[in-house]
């Protein structure tokens, strides 16, 4: 509970209306922030990001047993995941609309089941056609439905823990990769890609009961209810807007995060692609190879749990953590080449494990600076569209690194540019409003678009954005 | 040497050959020349194993008829012997007529004997044993398969499967590509037959594609790399199951997820009862509400509700 004597503003202007309800209509539904509902649900995010990220990544033990069954090229077959994530990232808008049109709940159970019935019938398969649309498409649309909603209810339910409970749920997909290999390859053996498709869709059913876990908020009425029977154009293009948040592409703040992240975005996934080729290059077995991205892999784990734990305990503010973080991974992709020349594996070993652990960090952190520029309201759109944006420049980075290796040779230009490009985005951050201050700014007025959301809002329920550094109620 | 005319070199070439066979014929090998019809006295391929107290092992790469000589050379202990005897065995069993005395050279006794590999039957593991116990073994083989898959291939029945089989850049092309299914003993070829196997071979790589796949297909098939002197096999073995395996933990993962979401809404069902119950008839509204939800919730995965007043 907050004392009453700060000086803030609990009440953003305009949200009386909708807030009345709210509190008339509080009871043993409304969570205080932080509080125990929070938790379960960092257990249902942990579980679903797993069933989607991790399973995402782990899709390539198909690969070998598509190419033979199918007879194709192994072109064709990668289409496949490249369909599935682009989807998964096309429709995040969508999920974040849907969500402040409807309910975070049944989106998310919606897109459990998508994503479980595109596997199952994808076991069902006879061309491969049918797993563009079935494992691609159907599956990919369900993915997008689960990731935005669910990071933005950890994010509306908790205030102090925020960056804690999202490193934790994040640190899933590290985890269920490791897991998720030797099981894929079990299943594989055993009941042939059908049939693993078809357990892997079942699986996939398990992100249903995590989205029922979401407590769905007894809804106010809406503003403009049906005093007029039809809906005019404008009504409807300005309710599609709002829903997506397309205000927020212009403002300033968001604008320059967006391209921050998306140049994060561009230099982030150079070392999960090519880190095993360059090690093979420099001279080191395939097995040394492969145990340094492991290696990264597990100190990603742990970064993301530590630097969320870090972060929550308020001495920096969060985007001068981000902006660290960022520096010293950008700093470590461009040393990986050098640790790798000198032909000391120690050196490329430690380097991996340093950028490992600062790439889990920064993951941690990029969400969770959404709510304090946007404020937590609009957060859900602001999700959607960030997701969407960052992904395109993420699909320029792969094929980027791999043009400037056709051209040199050898890995080192394309580690060195990916590393540029994080630090370029590290000082665009920079030039976010009130980054040179120690203390968090005031959090964003809330305008009258509010009252579309007011699920996200009755989540955080009398806290909005707070300054964590400066007054500490309750810790 | 251009000048001399053709018959004049042949000449020089049989007796400069003839006399070489015949001083490693008298230094080393007082029997007879080997059984088989030799074409030429010189050979294609040597191969030569130095040994000093233990064995040794070498796997020799044909891919042709052809001569070979195999060589073994003993370094002396320090008995320092004139002679030795020593023995040349296939596959265990002593050649006859090879047993032969070797005298010290340089420290060195030198056995040697030429071969003439004509086919897939003369190859295996050629020896050359001492009297000391000493043995060079020269494993004599086709190309063999780097990778030799140790799973059984999975399909479904009813459904196909296509069964791979590749010899790797590093080794010799086949001339063809052959399918055999069987045991160990008894191989049996597979011809083509549109409704039930489909070979597709190219140079280094081959497919074998069963259609409609019914439990007695399943077993070992071979795929044989063919050379000039012989066949290379590759097992690969396949099962063929039923759809209703992988039913039986699919149904399982269905009912857990059923049960966990009806757990969940029963819990909340519960928990706004209490609450309700508890407080007063502010929230009549709010109970209608809550159990609409649930009960369309409760359809797993249905589209978008409807808004409600």
């Amino acid at each position: 509970m907050l004392p009453l004597g700060l000086a803030r503003d609990d009440k953003p202007t305009g949200m009386t209306n909708s807030k009345q309800k709210a509190e008339g209509q509080s009871d043993g539904g409304e969570d205080r922030p932080d509080g125990g509902w929070g938790w379960v649900l960092v257990v249902a995010m942990f579980v679903s990001m797993s069933l989607v990220f991790g399973l995402m990544r782990s899709l390539g033990i198909f690969f070998l047993e598509f190419v033979q069954y199918f007879e194709e090229s192994a072109q064709a077959i990668s289409w496949i995941s490249s369909i599935g994530l682009a989807a998964q990232q096309f429709f995040s808008p969508l999920g974040a609309a849907l969500c402040n049109a409807y309910n975070a709940r049944v989106v998310v159970m919606t897109g459990g089941f998508l994503a479980g019935l595109g596997l199952i019938l994808a076991s069902q398969a006879t061309c491969l056609v049918h797993l563009y649309l079935t494992m691609g498409l159907i599956s990919g649309l369900g993915w997008g439905l689960i990731f935005t909603p669910m990071v933005a209810t950890v994010i509306a339910n908790f205030t102090h823990r925020r960056t804690l409970a999202l490193g934790l749920g994040f640190s899933s997909i590290g985890l269920s990769s490791f897991a998720f290999n030797p099981l894929f390859q079990l299943l594989v053996e055993t009941y042939a890609w059908r049939g693993a498709l078809l357990i892997l869709g079942g699986l996939s059913l398990n992100i249903v009961p995590c989205g029922a876990l979401i407590r769905p908020q007894p809804r106010p009425k809406a503003p403009q209810k049906d005093s007029k029977s039809k809906l005019s154009c404008s009504d409807v293009l300005r309710r599609f807007s709002s829903y997506l948040e397309l205000s927020l592409l212009l403002e300033r703040p968001y604008i320059t995060y967006t391209l921050a992240v998306s140049l994060f975005n561009v230099g982030y996934f150079v070392p999960y692609f090519h880190l095993v080729a360059h090690s093979r290059q420099a001279g080191f077995s395939q097995y040394q190879a492969a145990f340094v991205v492991s290696a990264a892999g597990a100190t990603d784990i742990c970064g993301r749990v530590a630097s969320g734990w870090f972060s929550d305990l308020g001495h920096f503010r969060l985007i001068h953590l981000l902006s660290l973080w960022t520096l010293l991974v950008g700093l470590f992709i461009m040393l990986l080449p050098v640790s790798s020349l000198t032909g000391s594996y120690a050196a490329l070993v430690v380097i991996s494990l340093l950028y490992g652990f600062c790439s889990g960090a920064l993951t941690s952190l990029v969400f969770v600076v959404v709510p304090k520029i946007v404020g937590v309201q609009r957060t859900m759109g602001a999700l959607g569209l960030l997701q969407l944006i960052e992904s395109s420049a993420g699909l320029l980075g792969t094929p980027l690194s791999g043009f400037l290796k056709d051209i040199t040779g050898n890995y080192v230009a394309s580690f060195l540019v990916a590393g540029s490009f994080l630090l370029l985005g590290s000082l665009t951050l920079a030039t976010l409003p009130h980054f040179f201050s120690c203390t968090e700014p005031p959090p964003p007025v809330a305008d009258k678009s509010e009252a579309f959301h007011p699920e996200l809002e009755q989540m955080s329920g009398l806290s909005p954005d707070v300054n964590d550094q400066t007054d500490e109620p309750e810790r | 040497m251009e000048n001399m005319p053709a018959s004049w070199k042949l000449l020089l070439m049989l007796v400069l050959t003839a006399s070489c066979g015949r001083v490693h014929a008298e230094t080393l090998d007082p029997s007879p020349k080997p059984p088989a019809s030799a074409p030429a006295l010189s050979a294609n391929m040597r191969k030569v194993a130095v040994l000093q107290s233990q064995n040794s092992t070498q796997n020799v790469q044909l891919l042709n008829p052809l001569n070979l000589s195999l060589e073994c050379s003993l370094t002396a202990d320090h008995d320092k012997l004139p002679n030795i005897s020593a023995f040349w065995s296939q596959d265990g069993r002593e050649i006859p007529d090879s047993r032969l005395s070797a005298t010290l050279e340089d420290q060195q006794y030198h056995v040697r004997r030429l071969f003439y590999i004509a086919g897939e039957e003369m190859l295996g593991r050629y020896s050359c044993v001492f009297e000391n116990g000493v043995r060079a073994d020269f494993i004599l083989a086709t190309p063999p398969f780097g990778e030799v898959r140790d799973k059984p291939v999975v399909s479904y029945g009813g459904d196909f499967v296509v069964l791979p089989c590749k010899m790797e850049e590093a080794k010799p092309k086949p001339l063809s590509w052959r399918w055999f299914r069987g045991n160990k003993t008894h191989k049996e070829q597979i011809s083509e037959q549109p409704q039930r196997f489909q070979i597709h071979s190219e140079e280094r790589k081959s497919k074998l594609k069963v259609i409609n796949l019914t439990h007695e297909d399943a077993g070992v098939y071979y795929c044989g790399a063919v050379y000039a002197i012989g066949t290379t096999m590759n097992p690969v073995e396949l099962k063929v199951i039923t759809y209703q395996e992988p039913l039986k933990p699919f149904i399982g993962i269905l009912i857990e997820v059923v049960l966990l979401v009806a757990v969940i809404f029963l819990c909340e069902k519960r928990r706004s009862k209490k609450n309700t119950s508890k407080g007063n008839e502010e929230n009549p509204d709010q109970n209608n509400i809550n159990l609409q939800e649930e009960e369309k919730g409760a359809e797993e995965g249905s589209s978008t509700r409807q808004r409600r007043v």
